[in-house]
């Protein structure tokens, strides 16, 4: 008998964390039609994790970058390694249909089930959901220690307000300053299970984008489930926002911010309609010169803003591009993100070779954009604001700072 | 220093290296990203009901991989020791027939072709190690037998052909698969569950236990193979055995913790200058040294950037070279 109601009271407490509101749940999905669109009515996010199952996704962080470059630098046989990955993307909240049908029974059930989670705090109640990376975990109803795996996900755990709950995370979070003083697992490739294991986290978040597969692999091992997110979009990055944000239970915290992020985005859109699209080269790295692949996140930034990235036609996440590629295609503006590790100055490619016949060189169309811009969170709109103000001076509200 | 391989002498030094490995142990045991006191390791240890965090570091975290460690240090050390007497050549390791370039492009294909399964990887790494191991051996034949130097020349040549073929593969994977596949390739000993030593222990004992069946045979192989069939050695058994255990014990221990250089090449020279040139010692003393070397190199893998983690190969390598470059001299003058 008790069983039962335990029982009970978990399916209860899987709706009320997946669902604050009464009634039927629209997003009551099976996998092989994909999740519903996070962003709700009519928006879809661009395609991404969902329509077809298969996605790309890429997308790094300046820490990543970093490590991309030690890579590089390190072993130069290494290099351009980027190419596809399939992310199976879906969310599968598991809560039986029929907890879900209106009417009296389902109100009765509703507070019996409350007054069963009040009186057996003990019970440990977890859902069983498909996360952004097609991996199955097992995320508890009230995760409240969390452990995030990547910058960009502490960002957006301290955006929904949970910065309290955010019990370690990564060498590398540095925003919200408060994130500096958070316990640090380590880097991003490899944290210190040691470290994780002595936090007691009941949930760590990753991203493939940071983290080996490996870790996620090591943490489930250890019986801590890792919730991944992905982005490879603009929206795809409000998407996963708005997917922590269900997982977190903090749904409505979620949706405000990501409404608040799309008006922003639409904004900056119509105050660029109609202005002339530079092309745009955003430098990864320059020796040798890696640029952003079509189908980061970057790319869709800069898009947004009113720009065409170089390097549409080229495959991969972050491809190499050569010289003799670039000249022809004359990008009209170069953007490079400032970083602490990556501070050339225009000077040093107007004596490059190659580089100093770019016309964009010359001109000193050459700019730093903060590296916001390379972590998909709450700020990729800032960068997105930036960016615009860089391309389209005369009619978005900031400028860049021009070197 | 030299001591005759009576049976007694190799047992005293089994077993006094065996207590060092122990003692190694329990200090590396102690050490890592999370201060643990010996008493709470030991507590860990003794009390298998305990279900602590300090419990589940040591056995779950800590001793999987110390364990793993032993047993890869011993396998590469004795593999390296075998190959080196097998190719009369003190620069043999066993990464110089190019079996664990076979075990990478395995790994590599199986992430290629989709391998999102975890246990696939070792599987497949093991796979391109035994097909590497048979290539080679046909290639390095000749007139029916293996020569030492027609072996080592198809090694080194199918060692160079399979590291062009990983760096084009790698060039061809996503840059998620790339970063898992560069700490393996680095050697790295964090990932291998302990339900995967339960395999790998029995297998890698068997085959260090087969080699060490050869060990009077290759004492007697180190004078040249001729002279040895003259003194009744059947010469192409025991060159064959010799390749195909220490081979596969290479390709086991690539499999699940990628290519950890300079273990294979250092400790046999290690164990000579301790024990002599007798394999019937020197194959214990580099079996266990392996080990010792291994859960220290380890040790300061997990410890030196914490709470962050090197690969164990890193730390090999950096430790690896200078060791042997004085070793040289000293060996010179």
């Amino acid at each position: 008998m008790r069983g039962c109601l335990v029982m009970l009271a978990q399916l209860i407490r899987a709706r009320r964390a997946t669902d604050p509101s009464p009634g039927p749940r629209p997003d009551e999905v099976n996998r092989d039609r994909g999740p519903p669109s996070p962003l709700g009515r009519g928006q879809r996010p661009n395609s991404h994790p969902l329509s077809s199952g298969r996605g790309r996704s890429q997308g790094l962080d300046h820490c990543i970058q970093r490590k991309v470059r030690d890579t590089l630098t390190a072993c130069s046989g290494l290099t351009f390694f980027m190419v596809k990955y399939d992310i199976h993307s879906a969310q599968v909240p598991s809560c039986p249909s029929g907890v879900n049908s209106p009417g009296s029974a389902a109100v009765w059930l509703y507070v019996v089930g409350v007054a069963l989670s009040i009186l057996l705090p003990a019970v440990a109640s977890a859902r069983t959901v498909i996360d952004q990376t097609g991996r199955t975990v097992n995320v508890p109803d009230n995760p409240h220690r969390l452990v995030s795996l990547a910058p960009n996900i502490t960002e957006i755990v301290y955006a929904l307000g949970l910065g309290d709950e955010l019990v370690g995370d990564t060498d590398y979070c540095d925003f919200p300053p408060q994130a500096k003083n958070k316990p640090h697992i380590g880097t991003m490739l490899n944290p210190s299970l040691e470290r994780i294991v002595t936090l007691k986290p009941d949930l760590a978040l990753g991203t493939p984008e940071a983290n080996r597969r490996e870790t996620a692999a090591q943490l489930e091992r250890l019986g801590i489930p890792v919730y991944g997110v992905t982005a490879s979009t603009l929206a795809g990055t409000l998407a996963s926002i708005e997917d922590l944000g269900k997982i977190l239970g903090r749904a409505s915290e979620a949706r405000s911010l990501v409404v608040e992020m799309q008006s922003r985005i639409d904004q900056v859109e119509k105050r660029i309609e109609g202005q002339p699209k530079p092309k745009v080269l955003f430098v990864v790295w320059y020796r040798p010169l890696i640029t952003v692949g079509p189908t980061t996140f970057i790319a869709d930034v800069i898009r947004a803003a009113g720009g065409i990235p170089i390097g549409e036609n080229l495959k991969g996440e972050w491809p190499r591009l050569t010289l003799e590629e670039l000249l022809p295609q004359n990008p009209g503006v170069i953007l490079l993100p400032k970083t602490e590790s990556f501070s050339p100055n225009t000077e040093d490619f107007q004596s490059l070779p190659g580089w100093k016949d770019l016309p964009a060189v010359k001109e000193r169309r050459m700019f730093f954009v903060s590296e916001t811009v390379m972590r998909p969170g709450p700020r990729l709109v800032d960068a997105l604001e930036e960016l615009a103000g860089v391309l389209h001076p005369t009619v978005a509200f900031k400028t860049g700072e021009r070197r | 220093m030299t001591f005759p391989a009576t049976p007694r002498n190799v047992l005293v030094v089994a077993v006094v290296m065996s207590l060092l490995l122990i003692l190694t142990v329990l200090v590396s045991l102690t050490m890592g990203a999370v201060h643990l006191p010996l008493s709470e390791v030991w507590a860990a240890l003794v009390s298998p009901g305990r279900n602590s965090e300090a419990a589940v570091i040591v056995r779950q975290i800590r001793l999987p991989r110390i364990l793993l460690a032993i047993l890869v240090g011993a396998a590469l050390s004795v593999a390296g020791t075998g190959l080196q007497a097998l190719l009369r050549n003190p620069l043999a390791d066993p990464y110089v027939l190019g079996i664990s370039s076979g075990a990478a492009v395995g790994a590599i294909f199986a992430l290629w072709i989709g391998g999102r399964v975890a246990s696939a990887s070792p599987l497949a790494a093991f796979a391109g190690a035994v097909i590497t191991m048979v290539w080679v051996y046909l290639l390095g034949r000749r007139g029916g037998r293996m020569a030492s130097y027609t072996l080592i020349l198809a090694g080194v040549i199918t060692a160079s052909f399979l590291s062009a073929v990983i760096l084009f593969m790698l060039t061809l994977l996503s840059t998620r698969d790339v970063r898992g596949i560069a700490f393996w390739l680095m050697g790295d000993l964090s990932v291998t569950p302990l339900t995967e030593l339960r395999l790998l222990a029995p297998a890698i004992i068997l085959a260090i236990a087969g080699l060490y069946v050869f060990s009077k045979d290759l004492n007697v192989l180190l004078l040249g193979s001729e002279e040895a069939a003259h003194l009744g050695v059947n010469v192409a058994r025991v060159e064959l055995g010799v390749y195909i255990l220490a081979s596969l014990l290479t390709g086991i221990a690539v499999s699940v913790s990628g290519a950890i250089g300079y273990l294979g090449l250092l400790v046999p020279h290690l164990g000579r200058m301790l024990v002599g040139n007798d394999h019937r010692m020197l194959l214990p003393t580099a079996a266990i040294g392996g080990a010792i070397l291994l859960v220290l190199s380890d040790t300061l893998a997990r410890t030196v950037v914490a709470p962050s983690e090197l690969p164990v190969g890193a730390v090999t390598a950096v430790a690896g070279a200078p060791v042997f470059i004085y070793l040289l001299r000293k060996a010179a003058g």
